[in-house]
């Protein structure tokens, strides 16, 4: 029989209890997302790295000190640390978000599709690498509100609430972030993951 | 009146914001509407393609998040954690 997954609530529970392994479980349940989020915002994999662990050494030290609240959800209350983290890094060195190409990034690519050929797994490496370059490249404020929906999982009333738009701007954004990305796919045509793309 | 619905409404139902009776009614829509379907299939494939695009930290990166919680100055001492 299978064994049922331990929510995120019970492993905090654990966690505050002592249990070092329900820490664990929930990084490596997050590391990714929360990752691919601060990197999406500084676009830059060493800072994303260095932010990410300050993301979670805030959690830790309000979790061991009895600040956690147990009512919300821990994804979206540690994405806001990081969030927060992020855009407190380009405040502090008073650098704004610009078009920065990767170099070497695949070296931190850990995209798994072992039963694919060589030729489909590259071909599926480059359109993904070539997505998060789209993304970094979007108009700011598409950026933001397709970051915090999609990566962040807020919703769009949050995300308006949190950037001072409403509801239908921010909707709009998205939309043309979406339209955007797919406009700018589209130009790759040939390289589009069949899988995900079947023509 | 019927209402008419749009691109930002299909946004919604994509992120799964909508309620079941939006749902029935906006999946009307796209099927009378060839271009809202257009739509919806386009945000649906890049949806999937945004989860597919998750990147993943160094190992050495976990191990220091995680050496920094067992090493927290919070933590009972080590005979009180397992009395």
């Amino acid at each position: 029989m299978e064994k049922a997954q331990v929510n995120d609530s019970e492993l905090i529970s654990l966690y505050i209890r002592g249990n070092e392994k329900a820490f664990a479980k929930l990084v490596q349940r997050h590391k990714s997302k929360l990752y691919t989020t601060i990197y999406l915002i500084v676009k830059d994999q060493y800072v994303a790295e260095d932010l990410m662990q300050d993301t979670f050494i805030k959690a830790v030290d309000t979790i061991k000190s009895g600040k956690y609240n147990e009512e919300g959800k821990f994804l979206p209350w540690i994405i806001r640390i990081a969030h927060n983290l992020a855009i407190d890094y380009f405040r502090k060195d008073k650098r704004y978000p610009s078009v920065v190409f990767e170099d070497g990034s695949s070296v931190f690519n850990t995209l798994e599709f072992a039963e694919d050929s060589v030729e489909s797994l590259q071909i599926r490496q480059e359109t993904h690498e070539h997505l998060r370059e789209l993304i970094q490249r979007l108009p700011e404020q598409q950026r933001q509100v397709l970051i915090m929906r999609h990566y962040e999982e807020m919703s769009f009333q949050e995300i308006a609430d949190a950037t001072g738009v409403s509801i239908n701007t921010a909707l709009g954004r998205m939309r043309y972030a979406l339209i955007n990305l797919r406009k700018q796919l589209s130009k790759r045509a040939p390289s589009y993951d069949k899988n995900i793309y079947p023509r | 009146m019927t209402k008419t619905f749009t691109q930002d409404d299909v946004v919604r139902y994509v992120y799964e914001e909508t309620s079941p009776e939006e749902n029935l009614l906006i999946e009307d829509a796209m099927m009378s509407e060839p271009e809202l379907m257009t739509f919806f299939l386009e945000a649906l494939e890049l949806r999937a393609l945004m989860n597919k695009i998750e990147r993943q930290p160094r190992v050495s990166t976990v191990q220091t998040i995680l050496n920094y919680s067992k090493n927290h100055p919070a933590n009972p001492p080590v005979r009180l954690r397992h009395s």
